[in-house]
C-alpha cells in the first residue's frame, strides 16, 4: 500500500455540526433524567455522592486506561496500533475532565467514607487514621491527578509535535514519557483505588484490589476505544482501519475480559475459601443485598464477551465488536456500582433509578463530546511514527 | 497406462513459488501438492485451502472436558461421598473451578493434537511420500499428479516456463516412502 | 509483511535458508565437544547425588529431612515452586509471545519450551518424594476403588496435581508438534542408517505439505491460545497452596497474579542464563542476538517491577489491615532470625532488575548473565521467605521454632540441577535448539540480508 492511497484513507476528522446537536440533546436528556430522578427518588446525601464518585471514577478510568494502552504500545514499539493510536491519545488527553469530575468527592467525603467521621471512630479506624484522614486524602488525590494530567498531556503534546517534525528524537522522548507514566500509573492506580473505592468499606482490605480495579478500567477503555473507532468508521472516517486492526482490538477485549474475570475469581475464591469473617463480610453484603446484580455482573463482564468473542470471525467484525463493547461498558458500570454502593449507600437505599442512569448519560455525553472535539484537533494517524507503515501490511494467522 | 506418477518442479524462492503457482493455475493444471520447508505466507490463499476445522474440534472437546469435570466433582461431593471440608457446602462451585478449567484445557489440547495428526496422516510409522529431501531444507516443490504419461511433456514445459530450476518425473517406489 | 527497516534484524550475518539449516543443525552432527562431555558428566554426578539422597528419603523416611511440626514445608516446597515458576517462561515465550506476534521469540522458543518441560519434571519430583509413602503416590488420582474413596477436589494440593499434569502434557504436546518439522529436516539430511530410521520415526512422516503446514499453523495458534491461560492458571493454583490458608503472609488475595509475574520473571532469567552460554557454545550468535537478549531483559524489568509493586502492596496492606499477626509476619521477615534471607531476596529481586532501565546494561551480555543468576537466587529466597517465615512463627508463640535443611534436602536440590542439566545437554545433542522452520519464516522480512540461493557460490 503506497503512501498516496494511505493519505486518501486517513482524511482529517472534522467535527460535524450534527455532533453538537446530538451531544446537546443527550446532555439535556441526561440532565432532565438526573433532576427528575433526584426529586422522584428521594435522593439523600449518600446516594448523591456515591453517584458522583461512580461516574467520576468511570470517566477518569477511561482516560487512564486509554493512556496506559497508548503508553504501553509506545514502549513496546508496536506497529499495528499506530492506526488507532490517535483515539486512545484523545481519550487520555481529556484526563483533566476526569479530574474535574472526581475532585468534587472531596466535598462528599462525609457521605462516602466512615473514616471521615473523626468523632466516632472505632479502634480499627483510629489505627488507620495516619493514612485515612482528610488532609492526606486530598494531598494524595492532588498528586495523582497532577501527575496523570502532566504525563498524559505531555504524551499527547509530543505525539502531535511529531506530525510536523519527523525527527526520531521525538519518538524517543515519547517513549520516555510513556515509561514514566506507566510506572507512575502502576503505583497510583492501586493507591487511588484504595483511597477512593476500597476505603468505602474501611474495615475491609484486599491486596489484590488495586490490580482488580485496574483490570476493570482497562477493559472499559478498550471497549470505549472500539466504540469511538466504529462510530468514526460509520460516519466515513478511519477507513484505513481494516479487519486485522479490529481483530487485534477484539483480541484485547476478549483477553482482558478473561483477565478481569481471573482477578475477580482470585479475590472471591481466596476470601470464600479461608472464610475469615472480617474478609467475607465484603462479599456477604453484596450477595445478600445485591444478589441479582452480583451475578449479572459476572455474566455481562465475563460470560458474554467470552462466548461472543471466542470465534476468530467475530473478533474481526466492526459491528459485532461495537455491540459487545457497549455490553462490556455496561457490565463495568455495574462492577463499579457494586464496588461503591453497598458500602456507601447500603442495600436498602441503593437503586438503579432515573438518577443513576441520568447522571451517567450526562457524564458520558460530555466525555464523548470533548473526546470527539479533541480527535478533530489533529491528524487521525501519526504519520511520522517510525513503525506507522507496519500498520498496513500485516495479517493475523487464519 | 494408468499409474500414480508425479512431476515435480523445484524452486529456490518462496515469492517466485507463489507467482509460479498462479501461472500454473491459470493454465488450468491441477496442483497435487506443494512442499515447503516452512509455512509460506500467502500459500493458503493461492492454493485456496479451506480453513481448518480443528478449532471447532478443540472447542467441542474442551467443552466436554469442562462439563465432565464439573459434573464429576459435583457428583462426588453431593452424591457419592459428601464430606465436610472446612465447613464448605457440598456443592461448592468456587472450588470446583480450578479442576474444571484444567480439564477443559487438557481435553481441548489433546483433541487438537490427535485431530491434527489423524487428519494429516502423521504419526510414528506413517509412510508418506518424500519427493525431494531438500524440501525440508531450502527448496520449494510443486507436485503435479499425472494419471497417464501423455500429459507429462506438456507439464514439463509449463513447469520450466514458470521458472522451476529442476523438473523431474517421479515414480514413487517403496524406498521413497519414509516412516 | 512489512517490517520497518528501523527495527533491529532478528537474524544477522546475511543468511540464506540453507545456511540457517546448516548453522542450527551443525552442533548435532559429528562428535560432541569436550564442553558437552564435561557438562553432562557433572550433571550426572549431581543427579547421582540427588538419586542417593532420594533413596535415603524413601528408605529412612521424611525424618531424614529437618521438617518439624511447625515448619511442615521447607526446602521441598520451596524447590517445587521455584522449578515450576522457572518453567513458565517457556510457555510464555511460545504461547503468549506468539499471540502478540513477537517475531523475536523464534530463536529462543524451542530451547525455552524444552527448559519448561525439564523444569516441570524437576518440580514434579518434590510432591512425590515429600509424601511419607511415595509408593502410594497414585492415591492422588481419582480412580474408582473398593473403599468408594475419592480425592479431595476442594484442596489446592489436588488442584496442583491436575494443573501440573495438564501443564506438562500440554507443554510436551506444544513443544513436540513444533519440533516435528525440524526433526524432518534432520531426518532428510541424514544418510541411510539407524539414525535416519529413528529420526524418521520421530518425525511422524512429516512432508512439508502445504495442507499440513496450514493445519499446523491453525493448531499452533489454538494451542497457544490454550497455553496462555494455562500458564496463568498453573502458577495461580500453586499460589493457592498458600493463599487458601489463614496464616499471615500466606493468606493474601494478591498471590495469584503476583506468583505468575514472579514465575515469568524467574523463568526469563533462567532462559537468559542458558541462552547466553548456549549461543556461544554452539556458535548461534547470529540467531540469538543482543537484540533478543534486550527484549528478554525488557520482560524482566516489567515482571520484576510487578513483583516489586506486589511487595509494597503486601507491606502496606499488612499495616492497613490492623491485624497484629499480619503486621508481625512482615516485621519478622525483615528483622527476625531469617532477616538475611529477606534482604537477599529484596536486593536480588527488586534492585537488580531495575538496572535494566539502562540501555547499556540491557545490551551487555556479561551483565545480563550475572543479573539473571542473581534474579534466580532472589526468586528462590522469595519462596523460602514466604514459606518458612510464615510457618515458623504464626499465631502461637509456644510453637515457634527454627528450620534449617538437612544434607539430604540440599542433595536432593542439587540432584534436580543434575536432572535438569542432564536432560538439557541431551536435548542440545539430539534436537535442534532453535526452531529452524520458524526462523526461516522471519528470515526474509527480519533477516539482516536475505541471501537467495544462487546468489552465492556453492552450498
Amino acid at each position: 500500500m503506497h503512501n498516496a492511497s494511505i493519505k486518501e484513507f486517513t482524511k482529517d476528522f472534522i467535527f460535524p455540526k450534527k455532533g453538537t446537536t446530538v451531544f446537546t440533546i443527550a446532555l439535556v436528556i441526561g440532565f432532565l433524567m438526573t433532576v427528575v430522578g433526584y426529586f422522584v427518588g428521594g435522593i439523600d446525601g449518600h446516594r448523591f455522592w456515591a453517584n458522583i464518585l461512580l461516574n467520576g471514577f468511570l470517566i477518569i478510568g477511561l482516560s487512564l486506561g486509554a493512556g496506559f494502552f497508548v503508553a504501553v504500545h509506545l514502549i513496546a514499539e508496536s506497529g499495528w496500533q499506530t492506526s488507532v493510536q490517535r483515539i486512545g491519545e484523545a481519550m487520555a488527553s481529556r484526563i483533566w475532565l476526569g479530574a474535574l469530575m472526581i475532585i468534587p468527592i472531596i466535598l462528599g467525603v462525609h457521605s462516602l467514607y466512615h473514616w471521615s467521621h473523626t468523632e466516632e471512630l472505632d479502634a480499627l479506624l483510629k489505627m488507620k487514621e495516619p493514612y485515612l484522614n482528610l488532609p492526606f486524602f486530598v494531598i494524595r488525590m492532588l498528586v495523582y491527578l497532577g501527575g496523570w494530567i502532566f504525563l498524559l498531556s505531555k504524551i499527547r503534546q509530543v505525539s502531535l509535535m511529531s506530525d510536523t517534525n519527523p525527527d526520531i528524537k521525538l519518538f524517543y522522548r515519547l517513549r520516555t514519557y510513556s515509561a514514566i507514566f506507566v510506572v507512575f500509573f502502576a503505583i497510583t492506580s492501586s493507591t487511588a483505588s484504595w483511597d477512593w473505592l476500597m476505603s468505602i468499606d474501611a474495615h475491609w482490605f484486599s491486596t489484590l484490589y488495586g490490580w482488580y480495579t485496574f483490570s476493570g478500567l482497562f477493559v472499559n477503555s478498550i471497549a470505549v476505544i472500539i466504540i469511538f473507532l466504529v462510530v468514526l468508521q460509520k460516519i466515513g472516517y478511519m477507513q484505513h482501519v481494516n479487519n486485522e486492526h479490529m481483530h487485534d482490538l477484539g483480541k484485547y477485549l476478549f483477553g482482558f475480559s478473561i483477565f478481569w474475570a481471573y482477578l475477580w475469581i482470585s479475590q472471591y475464591l481466596l476470601i470464600w475459601y479461608a472464610n475469615i469473617p472480617e474478609e467475607t463480610t465484603y462479599f456477604v453484603t453484596r450477595i445478600k443485598g445485591f444478589e441479582t446484580l452480583f451475578y449479572v455482573n459476572l455474566i455481562i463482564c465475563f460470560v458474554a464477551p467470552f462466548f461472543a468473542l471466542m470465534s476468530r470471525g467475530n473478533k474481526r467484525k466492526s459491528d459485532w465488536l461495537l455491540y459487545v463493547s457497549i455490553v462490556v461498558f455496561m457490565g463495568h458500570w455495574i462492577d463499579t456500582y457494586l464496588a461503591i454502593m453497598p458500602g456507601a449507600v447500603g442495600a436498602e437505599h441503593a437503586h438503579i433509578g432515573l438518577f443513576e442512569i441520568g447522571m451517567t448519560v450526562m457524564y458520558v455525553s460530555v466525555f464523548a463530546w470533548l473526546v470527539f472535539k479533541e480527535i478533530a484537533k489533529a491528524k487521525l494517524v501519526p504519520e511520522n511514527h517510525p513503525f506507522y507503515k507496519e500498520s498496513f501490511d500485516y495479517e493475523n494467522i487464519k | 497406462m494408468k499409474s500414480n506418477n508425479y512431476i515435480t518442479g523445484l524452486f529456490w524462492d518462496d515469492t517466485e513459488l507463489i507467482k509460479a503457482i498462479k501461472e500454473i493455475q491459470d493454465k488450468g493444471i491441477a496442483i497435487f501438492d506443494v512442499r515447503t520447508p516452512f509455512p509460506v505466507h500467502g500459500l493458503d490463499d493461492v492454493l485456496k485451502l479451506k480453513r481448518s476445522r480443528l478449532p471447532r474440534l478443540g472447542f467441542v472437546a474442551g467443552a466436554i472436558g469442562g462439563i465432565l469435570a464439573f459434573w464429576f466433582q459435583s457428583w462426588v461431593f453431593t452424591t457419592s461421598w459428601p464430606l465436610n471440608f472446612g465447613g464448605k457446602p457440598f456443592f461448592s462451585v468456587p472450588s470446583f473451578i480450578p479442576v474444571t478449567f484444567e480439564m477443559t484445557v487438557l481435553f481441548a489440547a489433546i483433541s487438537l493434537v490427535v485431530g491434527f495428526l489423524i487428519k494429516s496422516g502423521l504419526g510414528p510409522g506413517a509412510e508418506n511420500i518424500i519427493f525431494d529431501e531438500r524440501t525440508t531444507d531450502d527448496a520449494f516443490l510443486i507436485v503435479v499428479k499425472i494419471t497417464d504419461n501423455s500429459q507429462s511433456d506438456n507439464i514439463f514445459e509449463v513447469l520450466t516456463s514458470v521458472g522451476a530450476s529442476e523438473v523431474k518425473h517421479v515414480e514413487p517406489t517403496k524406498t521413497d516412502t519414509h516412516a | 509483511m512489512y517490517i520497518s527497516p528501523l527495527r533491529e534484524p532478528l537474524v544477522t550475518g546475511a543468511k540464506s535458508y540453507k545456511q540457517v539449516t546448516d548453522d542450527i543443525l551443525n552442533p548435532m552432527e559429528g562428535k560432541p565437544g569436550k564442553f558437552w562431555y564435561a557438562g553432562i558428566t557433572l550433571a550426572l554426578i549431581a543427579l547421582g547425588l540427588g538419586g542417593f539422597a532420594m533413596y535415603i528419603t524413601v528408605w529412612e523416611g521424611i525424618g531424614s529431612w529437618n521438617l518439624n511440626k511447625t515448619v511442615g514445608w521447607g526446602w521441598d516446597i520451596t524447590n517445587f515452586v521455584w522449578w515450576v515458576g522457572i518453567g513458565h517462561a517457556g510457555t510464555f515465550i511460545s504461547a503468549i509471545l506468539l499471540l502478540f506476534r513477537q517475531k523475536w521469540r523464534t530463536s529462543i522458543n524451542r530451547s525455552a519450551e524444552a527448559m519448561t518441560i525439564i523444569a516441570v519434571m524437576c518440580a514434579g519430583l518434590f510432591p512425590i518424594i515429600h509424601m511419607g509413602r511415595p509408593a502410594l503416590a497414585f492415591f492422588v488420582l481419582p480412580y474408582p476403588n473398593t473403599r468408594e474413596l475419592w480425592v479431595n477436589f476442594n484442596s489446592p494440593l489436588f488442584w496442583d496435581v491436575i494443573a501440573i499434569t495438564t501443564y506438562l502434557t500440554v507443554s510436551v504436546l506444544f513443544w513436540y508438534m513444533g519440533l516435528i518439522p525440524d526433526i524432518a529436516t534432520v531426518r532428510d539430511r541424514m544418510k541411510k542408517g539407524i539414525g535416519k530410521k529413528i529420526y524418521g520415526l520421530l518425525s511422524f512422516g512429516w512432508t512439508g505439505s502445504a495442507r499440513h503446514w496450514s493445519r499446523h499453523e491453525s493448531m499452533s495458534l489454538i494451542l497457544a491460545g490454550l497455553a496462555a491461560p494455562l500458564v496463568l492458571s498453573v502458577h495461580t493454583i500453586v499460589s493457592m497452596d498458600f493463599a487458601t490458608s489463614v496464616i499471615p503472609g500466606w493468606h493474601t488475595t494478591i498471590f495469584p497474579p503476583y506468583f505468575v509475574a514472579g514465575a515469568v520473571f524467574s523463568g526469563f532469567a533462567m532462559v537468559l542464563t542458558l541462552m547466553i552460554i548456549t549461543r556461544k557454545a554452539l556458535n548461534l550468535q547470529n540467531y540469538i542476538t543482543v537484540g533478543h537478549v534486550e527484549s528478554m531483559n525488557k520482560v524482566i524489568i516489567a515482571t520484576g517491577s510487578i513483583v516489586g509493586i506486589a511487595y509494597i502492596t503486601e507491606f502496606f496492606m499488612a499495616w492497613y489491615s490492623g491485624s497484629v499477626y499480619e503486621q508481625y509476619a512482615f516485621v519478622n521477615r525483615a528483622f527476625g532470625p531469617y532477616w538475611w534471607a529477606y534482604w537477599i531476596m529484596m536486593t536480588c529481586n527488586v534492585i537488580t532488575p531495575q538496572l535494566f532501565w539502562f540501555k547499556k546494561i540491557r545490551r551487555n551480555l556479561a551483565a545480563t548473565f550475572v543479573i539473571s543468576i542473581f534474579i534466580n537466587i532472589g526468586m528462590w529466597f522469595e519462596r523460602f521467605v514466604i514459606i518458612v517465615t510464615s510457618l515458623h512463627r504464626d499465631f502461637l508463640p509456644s510453637s515457634w521454632v527454627m528450620y534449617a535443611p538437612s544434607w539430604v534436602e540440599v542433595s536432593i536440590f542439587i540432584g534436580t540441577f543434575g536432572l535438569f542439566f542432564t536432560l538439557f545437554f541431551l536435548f542440545i545433542r539430539f534436537f535442534p535448539v532453535i526452531a529452524v522452520a520458524e526462523i526461516k519464516t522471519v528470515l526474509k522480512s527480519s533477516g539482516e540480508k536475505f541471501i537467495k540461493k544462487g546468489d552465492r557460490d556453492e552450498k
